[in-house]
């Protein structure tokens, strides 16, 4: 596949004519000092994250996006079908499937890993329409990351940071602030065919030069190797570790509804109020951490302990779903758990308390 | 037969109400589906007996609690409309002032004496305890908020419409308001109570970039410790503390140190 | 991402005519839908059943497969589906996906003698599989069906178990907790009591066991107790459900999705999953 080399100016400028191929999403800032993979309209300000120590000016620096870029694929309050009833009196239903093209720009390695991981997930046993019908259709540009985005970044740790696959276009900084552009896939060629980009003869030269680069150690590390990690967690039963991470839990959700590998969902219906016939069914990003997530009709609750939905969480995450997929970690190590929790309960250090007990044991 | 719903206010400041007349681009289409008997910010009818009555406002004098018994064997459904009914509002926080304190508060220090002796004050002030609709009859469901929230307003009139049963999630404002995408507040330096509160509202005032104030009421169950410790974490001191959980959940909010 | 092949119906219900709507219980009201086409379910399945505008939740199947699109639902009104849907009568249409789930695979239990342990609402599902056993009774060894459920008012299926009574080969013990002053040919007592005194081939016996979380242990330790080992017995658990297809999550106990690899799980598998009788 072919490699280009511009300046990240020029990529944004382009980035701006995509929408005439349809929605076209890209990390803006939002409130003080987040950030909101948005939809990129005409006076979008955007921007690449400075990663050459050459600049002279205060580096631009972004943390991740509160909402994962992935979660475009399959969006809160995402309709499955719509209902109504015909002359004759009989029920017409229509699946909602959402085949627009779109674009995401601008994606981490941690969150591409992410979606394809969730690719994994939704094409297994009996796919998933809805999801795979936004899949299909989009396409993902992802760039490399030179520096953890922020302190609660361990994307090296889990596995990520070097993750390539469901791209098709990555980015590479590169000093001067350019950025090397590569096709990782047909349709992303095909994208690049017309944007009149410099071809770049020494690609290789070109990716030694940007790991040249990247700080080392990568962000937090875990205590002991991934697979190590791994097969800790999912060793882990009873323990004290789970109590001691949610004294101060809130059982709020939180971590679940940022994390770009959780993808449970709940399902609402309703009906129009001008049309009682006519109506949708709705499904809204769900969590496991929440009280009522295992709550069956007649109100038994299979998990009413916090600690027992913390272990769930985290066993998902670094035990069950990596053994089911054997596509390594299902903790992306992104960090947004950690970081948008407001008692700073952080996956990392529960994943490292769980090492730490397993090596007092005899 | 339509249903019949009928809405009566208690003390509080109709807000409530002004919000269901909000919904007008479908009120009409409300109305197709229920009959409306008594609603004072839009009726003067009365009626004898009704499906649904909605109940707005705590309940202060013993009158008022009366009124309230009566409506309750008049109706089906009886729903507590808004932060007044559901847990006492702003008016609640005079239950934890002795009422000389509370009037020495808001008409000054001569004014505890007048209470004392004038009559004309005494009906207003004399009560002991300002109650949520609960506390005095049976409640089938909570439309919470200051004020309530049209859609889930809408949601309960046409689930029990239909023959089947409203359904609020029990989680916090947090769940809407991360579906909403919103930087969290405590991440730019204030903080927020969204964690402990009854959701519902979509997360309203963070995503109009103010913090949750926990008009909804305290989610039942929630860890009120760790809350109050992170407030102190953040530089509040107890009495703001105490301030911002009285703010709106007085009814529900535990002296300190009652918890186990 | 290689393209996958999807079939974009797949949260999308069918429509079924309700062809006859009746109230066994106070708390139990009876389907029978006929659906456009059949369902070709395997005993122990469920559908994931709706009303379109309400809402959706997984309800077992309650009759044994059959291949004239009927299918047969018992729903206990505890929610705010399953209350509209008590209003259902026939002539109104319900929305159906699925067969879902695990089932039972009947040729496992070919010349086997078999237990059924059953407790309240959990004779619903239990149902479809004692249907097909009790109609082919040269294919299958001695039928045991223990039916508990907490007063004569709340008895299920009574004249179909009467029935079933009556055939060779098949032994039906219906108990109740409580007479509450109601007429009662049956026994008083809990579903364990009779697993100590049953005649048991412990070698050929499978149990099949369904009811309310807090039955499973105590029928369990009886089983236990008998030698049955823990290979020959089934469990169908109930979870909460929102697709149907092991994407909403609810419904996953350890690293098992339910609704995927049970709701039917043999008691030996369950073993390593410390969540599933909790």
């Amino acid at each position: 596949m072919r490699g280009f080399l511009t300046t990240r100016a020029t990529v944004l400028d382009w980035l701006h004519t995509l929408d005439q191929l349809g929605d076209v999403f890209f990390p803006q800032p939002m409130g003080e000092s987040s950030f909101r993979f948005d939809k990129v309209r005409k006076h979008s300000l955007l921007a690449f994250e400075d990663f050459d120590a050459t600049s002279t000016e205060k580096p631009f620096r972004a943390s991740t996006c509160v909402q994962p870029p992935g979660k475009k694929l399959s969006p809160n309050n995402e309709q499955i079908f719509h209902f109504s009833k015909n002359e004759n009196g009989e029920y017409q239903l229509t699946p909602t499937l959402d085949d627009r093209q779109r674009i995401l720009a601008g994606v981490r390695p941690c969150d591409l890993k992410a979606i394809h991981l969730m690719d994994r997930i939704n094409s297994d046993g009996i796919p998933d329409a809805h999801y795979l019908s936004r899949r299909q259709n989009t396409t993902i540009i992802a760039h490399d990351c030179l520096q953890p985005c922020d302190q609660h970044c361990f994307c090296d740790a889990t596995g990520s940071l070097r993750w390539r696959e469901g791209a098709d276009i990555f980015l590479t900084p590169q000093p001067e602030a350019k950025l090397l552009i590569e096709a990782l896939t047909e349709r992303g060629e095909q994208l690049l065919a017309d944007a009149g980009f410099t071809p770049c003869k020494n690609i290789e030269g070109r990716k030694t030069l940007a790991e040249a680069q990247r700080t080392k150690p990568f962000g937090r590390q875990f205590n002991a190797p991934l697979q190590q990690v791994i097969d800790t967690v999912s060793n882990s039963g009873e323990s004290p570790v789970w109590d001691k991470h949610v004294e101060r839990c809130f059982s709020c959700g939180t971590c679940n509804l940022v994390c770009p590998t959780c993808y449970c969902f709940d399902v609402q219906d309703d009906f129009n109020v001008d049309d009682p016939d006519s109506g949708q069914r709705t499904r809204s990003w769900d969590g496991c951490m929440l009280e009522a997530f295992a709550v069956v009709a007649g109100g038994h609750n299979f998990r009413p302990q916090l600690a027992a939905r913390q272990r769930h969480r985290i066993k998902r995450k670094l035990a069950w779903l990596p053994a089911r997929f054997g596509d390594g970690s299902f903790c992306v190590g992104c960090g947004r758990c950690g970081h948008q929790c407001t008692v700073d309960i952080d996956i990392f250090d529960i994943a490292n308390d769980l090492l730490a007990t397993a090596e007092t044991k005899p | 037969m339509k249903p019949r719903i009928a809405f009566f206010d208690m003390a509080s400041c109709e807000g409530c109400q002004l919000a269901i007349l909000d919904c007008e681009d479908v009120f009409l289409h409300i109305l197709d589906l229920v009959d409306i008997v008594e609603f004072r910010e839009a009726l003067s009818e009365k009626a004898p007996r009704f499906d649904v009555a909605f109940i707005e406002g705590s309940i202060n004098r013993e009158i008022d609690a009366e009124r309230l018994r009566d409506i309750r064997a008049r109706c089906t459904w009886l729903v507590s409309l808004g932060a007044c009914a559901c847990h006492g509002n702003v008016q609640a926080r005079s239950n934890a002032l002795s009422p000389a304190e509370n009037l020495q508060r808001v008409y000054g220090p001569e004014a505890c004496h007048v209470a004392q002796t004038d009559s004309q004050y005494w009906p207003l002030w004399a009560h002991t305890r300002v109650r949520a609709v609960h506390e005095v009859v049976k409640v089938d469901y909570h439309l919470r908020g200051c004020p309530v929230d049209r859609d889930e307003f809408l949601h309960l009139v046409k689930r029990l419409v239909a023959g089947s049963l409203p359904r609020f999630a029990r989680q916090p404002v947090c769940v809407e308001c991360k579906h909403n995408g919103n930087e969290c507040v405590f991440e730019h330096g204030d903080t927020c109570m969204g964690q402990i509160t009854w959701g519902g509202c979509d997360a309203i005032c963070i995503n109009g970039g103010y913090r949750c104030d926990g008009c909804r009421g305290l989610l039942p169950g929630v860890n009120l410790d760790s809350h109050r410790a992170l407030l102190r974490e953040r530089g509040l001191s107890d009495t703001d503390i105490d301030s911002r959980y009285r703010l709106f959940c007085s009814a529900d909010v535990q002296p300190r140190g009652t918890r186990p | 991402m290689k393209p996958v092949d999807f079939d974009a119906h797949v949260l999308t219900p069918r429509m079924a005519r309700i062809i006859e709507a009746r109230d066994m219980t106070a708390q139990e009201r009876f389907f029978r839908l006929q659906l456009p086409q059949p369902l070709t379910h395997r005993p122990g399945q469920f559908v994931m059943a709706s009303i379109l505008g309400i809402g959706e939740a997984p309800i077992s199947i309650s009759c044994g497969p059959r291949h004239d699109g009927q299918l047969e639902l018992l729903v206990r009104n505890t929610g705010s589906l399953t209350h509209a849907m008590h209003q259902l009568q026939a002539g109104d249409y319900m929305g159906i996906r699925g067969p879902f789930g695990s089932g039972f695979q009947l040729s496992e239990f070919e010349g086997r003698d078999i237990l059924f342990v059953a407790g309240g609402l959990g004779l619903a599902p239990l149902r479809s599989l004692i249907e097909p056993v009790v109609g082919e009774p040269q294919r299958f060894g001695r039928v045991t069906l223990i039916s508990g459920c907490r007063t004569p008012a709340d008895e299920l299926y009574r004249e179909q178990m009467q029935a079933w009574a009556k055939r060779p080969n098949v032994h039906v013990i219906r108990l109740v907790t409580d007479t509450d002053h109601l007429p009662w040919g049956g026994e008083v007592g809990l579903v364990t009591a009779p697993i100590a005194k049953l005649e048991m081939d412990v070698a050929n016996t499978l149990a099949v066991l369904c009811g309310p979380p807090v039955m499973y242990k105590f029928v369990i330790m009886e089983l236990a107790a008998r030698g049955l080992p823990n290979a020959q017995i089934f469990i169908d658990l109930e979870r909460r459900m929102r697709c149907g297809i092991g994407k909403c999550g609810h419904c996953q106990i350890n690293h098992v999705t339910c609704c995927q690899e049970g709701p039917v799980f043999r008691f030996s598998d369950l073993e390593s999953l410390p969540e599933a009788l909790t």
